[in-house]
């Protein structure tokens, strides 16, 4: 019995990625991401009260919150369920290669469509950025990028996953759209269990927030990432629109970190379970 | 004309065309190989409380033609699945070259080349880049794709999305997909089906030139004639369950369905010569102008014609026509209901 085949993924990966960089809703985000980022890191760079590097990042941090993941459940919901119905993972799976060899083919190359996105969007706010603040802040871009990325693959990892799970297409829409609306809505419920258990308006004016508050940031990937940022810019507190906010110790970069590998891996090791069990 | 019987038969043929008469002995069915291809055995598959595939077995032999036939939702494309690992079976072992398919289908895969009956490829690709994909998949040189992609009519399509084809030419991509790196084994679920005329001989011409070169071709469909003039062998299949698995004259004899002769009197006028009430054999007699057509055993031929000839009758021509393996399949079917 041969071991695992880097060649039959990487083939996997090299044709994912040929179809999927011609997707015409990933070509469409991607325009309105750069759009986006453009105007923005322009309007902030230039500005006389905007001008620094942080401002600007945080700034595109809620455009790539939404947009990233977005690109990134295009890409992923229906890859395993959708080819299952329509019949081509038949023909793929009747060739000498493994599911895990599929499966991270798929991670691979869909990863690169978001790879090629995101430095699109972020190469030409980068631009812009180098031309209007100088190019003395590029290593925390860079990082932000990279963080960015990495937001992409934990998305693409939980819609493989749920791509994996669903017998049809039409099922797996329904997966992709409530972790999208999960992300999106995450803060409005945490805000509505913080009044619901007594909190009050004027300690959240105040930023005397509880830290479970803060902590629970562990259960939305898209906020995980979102105070990776804050703490990787901002240190410990972040002061913003007249806010001072300081991250309870749990949330520590190290702890972050682990959580965002967490949220990558634990839906990456599912979906290797219900594509290795499935019925094809 | 055509001359249709059992193998080993000796048919008497009087022309009338040609004005040929002569005795024309029908080709015995040779076993193509003793060595089993394919091994199935106690094949079981659950879907939730359907036993889609029950205790399925059968053996394909090297180098022949295997039909698998059935009606539509009867387990084909199931046990078919089930071949190739894409499916995970609730019991039974499946063994290609003798490789068990449970555990090390990567070696067998190689070798094989496979149709699935509802195909479908990768919308944003050429069918140059599809093909070339499926090549390296495969460790294949991908210097074949060009003449494959002609040799399926598709050289006009070269450079088009494959999401912007009919369902045929995706069907065509499919079969140039199969033929990929020369395999022993195709498995081949309903090949022909969403093609014109032209192309459903292409395939049919291009399993026999497969099986010359020495391939071993299983193919399902429920087109009768189709199975009958290409297979050595055909398995039915029903409600899951494995009816039959021989070749297609010795179903015919198993089945105990007779088969047709038609013949050519002068001056007949649709009547039905009374001779024929007194011999034993003769199930059905009917008569349609100048033709006579008789429903009975091989071997009560001679008679009825010896005593056709004795009454007076002019026989001009005789022609035998085998049950089709459409009448063994209706009754086996009647009879597992």
């Amino acid at each position: 019995m041969k071991k695992f085949n880097p060649r039959a993924m990487y083939t996997i990966a090299k044709k994912e990625f040929l179809d999927n960089i011609r997707n015409k809703w990933v070509i469409l985000l991607t325009f309105l991401f750069v759009l986006i980022i453009v105007l923005f890191s322009y309007a902030t760079g230039s500005g006389e009260t905007f001008g620094d590097m942080e401002t600007t990042v945080f700034g595109l941090l809620g455009i790539s919150s939404i947009l990233i993941p977005l690109i990134a459940i295009i890409l992923g919901f229906s890859t395993i369920s959708g080819e299952a119905e329509s019949g081509a993972l038949y023909v793929v799976l009747s060739y000498p290669v493994r599911r895990v060899e599929v499966l991270l083919g798929k991670l691979l190359g869909l990863g690169s469509v978001i790879i090629v996105s995101v430095f699109i969007g972020f190469g030409l706010g980068g631009v812009v950025i180098a031309l209007t603040v100088g190019p003395e802040s590029w290593v925390g871009y860079i990082a932000f990028i990279f963080l960015s990325i990495f937001l992409g693959f934990i998305y693409l990892s939980l819609s493989i996953c749920i791509s994996a799970f669903c017998k049809r297409r039409i099922t797996s829409i329904g997966g992709g759209l409530l972790v999208f609306f999960w992300s999106m809505i995450y803060e409005t419920i945490v805000t509505a269990i913080y009044f619901v258990t007594g909190g009050s308006i004027e300690d959240l004016m105040a930023s005397i927030i509880p830290d479970w508050f803060y902590n629970s940031v562990v259960f939305s990937p898209s906020d995980l990432f979102q105070t990776t940022v804050y703490r990787a810019f901002g240190g410990s507190t972040i002061e913003a629109m007249g806010f001072s906010v300081t991250i309870p110790e749990f949330l520590s970069p190290i702890n972050l970190i682990i959580f965002l590998i967490i949220w990558f891996l634990v839906p990456l090791v599912l979906a290797y379970i219900f594509f290795k069990k499935r019925d094809i | 004309m055509t001359v249709q019987g059992n193998p080993g038969e000796k048919i008497y043929i009087n022309c009338s065309n040609c004005k040929k008469k002569g005795y024309f002995i029908i080709p015995s069915y040779k076993p193509v190989s003793d060595s089993v291809s394919i091994e199935i055995n106690g094949l079981t598959k659950i879907y939730k409380d359907v036993r889609a595939v029950d205790n399925v077995s059968f053996n394909v032999r090297n180098g022949e033609i295997f039909g698998f036939l059935g009606p539509n939702g009867a387990g084909k494309t199931t046990t078919i699945k089930a071949l190739l690992g894409l499916i995970h079976v609730n019991s039974g072992t499946i063994q290609i070259n003798g490789f068990d398919m449970r555990k090390d289908s990567i070696e067998v895969k190689e070798k094989i080349g496979y149709l699935p009956e509802k195909v479908s490829f990768y919308e944003n690709l050429t069918p140059v880049q599809t093909l070339n994909f499926f090549c390296e998949l495969k460790g294949v040189d991908k210097t074949v794709v060009p003449s494959l992609i002609k040799e399926v009519g598709l050289e006009d399509a070269m450079y088009r999305k494959v999401g912007t084809f009919s369902k045929g030419m995706v069907q065509l991509l499919g079969i140039a997909q199969a033929m990929i790196g020369n395999p022993s084994i195709f498995i081949l679920d309903e090949p022909t089906v969403g093609l014109d005329a032209r192309w459903v001989r292409y395939i049919r011409q291009k399993i026999k030139v497969l099986n010359e070169h020495g391939a071993t071709v299983i193919f399902s469909s429920h087109i009768l004639s189709e199975v009958e003039t290409l297979c050595n062998r055909v398995a039915i299949i029903n409600k899951g369950k494995l009816i039959a698995e021989d070749t297609v004259a010795n179903l015919n004899k198993y089945l105990h369905i007779k088969p047709r002769i038609e013949i050519s009197i002068d001056g007949l006028n649709g009547k039905v010569p009374k001779v024929l009430e007194n011999i034993d054999g003769v199930e059905v007699a009917d008569a349609k102008g100048d033709i006579l057509f008789v429903t009975c055993d091989t071997q009560v031929r001679s008679h009825i014609i010896a005593a056709l000839e004795e009454a007076g009758f002019k026989v001009v021509n005789i022609k035998t026509i085998e049950p089709s393996l459409e009448d063994a399949f209706v009754k086996l079917i009647e009879g597992d209901t």
